[in-house]
């Protein structure tokens, strides 16, 4: 076991002499026995840094420390971890017996019946022992999801490292499979890095996530306070589903002018201070629709999910989303006037994207319900 | 409607009758080869022909073994043909394996120079051959036949182009497993391109099998005489022999149909390997 710790890690891809630097100077602890997930839109550089911790990518500049070794020039096998990638990479002419057992048979000093006792043990726990004489072939994408976890498993590593391993299964399967991960790492305790692009899968299952984006680091944090708290407009807009509705703003005085007339009044203008525009968040489920409001917007469509509704709207020409009760089902082209708290407010320098202003309530949090409409009745 | 189905069966008719007469063409030579080998020779040269098998064959083959040691042709050719392709397999492999897998200085200049070789003939190549050979006091030696022809262009293009279809991850994941890069290469790409390998062998047995020219320079005892050697020297100033040559053809085939037959399954899937996504 062993924490792991990034410093000013680096990695400048040459290909024809055209420099592409894919990770920009990272900066990372990851905690013994802790499930990170590295998050951020594809080629933010969350696999290459994977990839560089797998010893599988030179290191340009920076340094990789396992406790307190200091990995660096190590060969990928001499790292001694185990890493699941995005299409399995199970070996096509090998038995599920031998593609689990190829690793301790090539580095274990364990006997034969104890590499087959130890492959046996990992099948079971993964409920994959009858398929143990299948190729992978025959094999079904959850299970060679499966035997691929065995693979790492049973090498018993230090640090796991998983490369979007769900992102080809069916939403079904993935959501079973993220739930039996969790419950695997957490009986194992083994370090782990987890790389995804999906933002759900990332608040879900991390202990912790670090959101890339452009090669750089964002934040690493719980997955609450990252959602909660984002350092700027990127990781604010990229975690929670669906995205934090965004607008930009003029500031007078303690008032925000934004597109198609809206406006709003801030009782405390402080994180104003400074700014000439802002950009305005508002998380979906701090939107309320219905209430009387001098801002209004046009439905563009209602999407019912079941337990909640999303309703789209336009206000000029930005895009905005609210979460509502599914009782309320407002019609296409209709103008509903919205509102929110200010606490659940976010303000965002208009260059840098920096945080001015994050959520303060946690109230402001739940979803409206039972809000008392016009347009409940139709449909 | 109706039409378009009647041109769609002139077409097939067209296209099946093309094929049979394809391969009666090609049958008939090997055919009338067989019959030939059981003839005597008075009733080989008669016409019209006798087109069905006789009894002679093995007449024939007792006074061609009389003549000169043909059995042992047929074993040198073998034992010949079989290193060579083991030997050769595995360099070419490799060889691809480093092309199509591993970045290295000159990677593409040397490939395409490997690739050129390709232009130069063979007949270009029997004279400083045999001349090296001489130097190094290998006339006369099965490691002279083998040992120049071992790097072969096409196999090397072969095998490269098709390691290319081996997916990074599986052999990243051998990596990660401990493997060293032998190992990757002995126990995850080699297996994983097995109709390849097929292929390559058939082609490379067949390359060595009908060498002739280079052998016939270097083989000087008749006893180290392959069979395309042993062969040229059946046609005798005086006569041609054509029963004991047809009984030799017939030998020499066989053990090529056996290797075909055991690999012919791969063989086809190797040719037609990346021509379809899976």
């Amino acid at each position: 076991m062993a924490g792991i710790t990034l410093t000013d890690l680096s990695k400048v891809y040459d290909p024809g002499g055209e420099a592409v630097l894919a990770v920009d100077d990272v900066d990372l602890e990851v905690h013994d026995g802790e499930f990170l997930v590295l998050v951020g839109p594809s080629g933010c550089g969350k696999s290459t840094t994977l990839r560089c911790v797998a010893g599988l990518e030179d290191v340009t500049e920076g340094s990789i420390r396992f406790g307190e070794d200091d990995v660096t020039d190590f060969r990928a096998s001499e790292r001694d971890v185990a890493m699941v990638f995005q299409n399995y990479a199970l070996y096509p002419h090998m038995t599920v017996r031998e593609n689990i057992g190829f690793g301790l048979k090539l580095t274990s000093k364990l006997s034969s019946t104890e590499i087959k006792a130890k492959v046996e043990e990992v099948a079971e726990m993964l409920g994959i022992t009858e398929l143990l004489n299948d190729k992978p072939k025959a094999l079904s994408g959850g299970q060679q999801q499966r035997v691929a976890l065995g693979r790492a498993i049973v090498r018993e590593p230090a640090v796991f490292l998983m490369d979007e391993p769900l992102s080809n299964l069916d939403a079904k399967l993935r959501s079973d499979m993220r739930t039996e991960l969790q419950e695997l790492q957490n009986d194992l305790a083994v370090t782990t890095v987890y790389v995804t692009h999906d933002q759900t899968e990332a608040m879900a299952m991390g202990d912790r996530i670090a959101v890339m984006n452009g090669g750089v680091l964002q934040q690493v944090g719980p997955p609450e306070e990252v959602y909660r708290q984002p350092v700027n407009e990127f990781v604010a807009d990229f975690i929670g589903s669906p995205s934090i509705n965004l607008l930009s703003a003029t500031v007078e005085g303690a008032t925000l002018s934004g597109p198609a007339g809206f406006q709003y009044e801030l009782s405390d203008p402080t994180p104003l201070e400074g700014h000439n525009r802002v950009r305005v968040g508002i998380r979906p489920e701090d939107m309320t629709i219905g209430e009387d409001s001098p801002n209004r917007a046009t439905v563009t469509v209602v999407e019912p999910m079941g337990n909640e509704n999303f309703c789209y709207m336009e206000l000029g020409t930005t895009e905005l989303t609210a979460r509502i009760d599914p009782t309320l089902r407002p019609t296409e082209g209709e103008d509903v006037p919205f509102s929110f708290a200010e606490a659940a407010l976010y303000l965002f320098d208009d260059e840098t994207g920096e945080t001015l202003k994050a959520k303060t309530d946690a109230e402001a949090s739940v979803p409206n319900r039972g809000v008392d409409l016009e347009t409940e009745v139709s449909n | 409607m109706r039409d378009q189905r009647r041109k769609d069966a002139v077409w097939m008719f067209g296209t099946y009758t093309f094929i049979l007469v394809m391969t009666v063409a090609m049958l008939v030579p090997l055919y009338w080869m067989i019959v030939a080998a059981t003839l005597p020779q008075s009733e080989f040269i008669q016409f019209p022909p006798r087109l069905y098998p006789g009894t002679a064959f093995f007449e024939n083959f007792a006074a061609l073994q009389d003549r000169m040691n043909f059995v042992r042709s047929i074993w040198n050719s073998v034992f010949i043909a079989v290193v060579y392709t083991v030997l050769s397999v595995l360099l070419c492999s490799m060889a691809g394996f480093a092309f199509a897998k591993y970045e290295f200085r000159f990677k593409e200049p040397i490939f395409y120079l490997i690739l050129a070789t390709l232009v130069l003939p063979i007949q270009l190549l029997v004279i400083p051959l045999f001349l090296m050979m001489a130097q190094i006091d290998w006339t006369d030696t099965f490691r002279a036949i083998i040992i120049p022809w071992l790097a072969n262009p096409i196999g090397i293009f072969l095998m490269r182009q098709n390691m290319k279809s081996i997916p990074n991850a599986l052999l990243e994941s051998a990596r990660m497993d401990g493997a060293t890069e032998f190992q990757i290469f002995y126990r995850i790409a080699l297996p994983a391109m097995r109709s390849s390998v097929a292929a390559l062998a058939i082609i490379l047995f067949l390359f060595q099998w009908d060498l002739f020219l280079y052998p016939l320079v270097i083989l000087e005892s008749s006893a180290n005489y392959t069979i395309p050697v042993a062969l040229a020297g059946l046609e005798g100033t005086q006569r041609v022999y054509y029963d004991q040559i047809m009984v030799a053809t017939t030998l020499a085939i066989v053990p090529l149909a056996i290797l075909f037959l055991v690999l012919q399954k791969q063989f086809v899937s190797g040719i037609l390997a990346g021509s379809l996504k899976e």
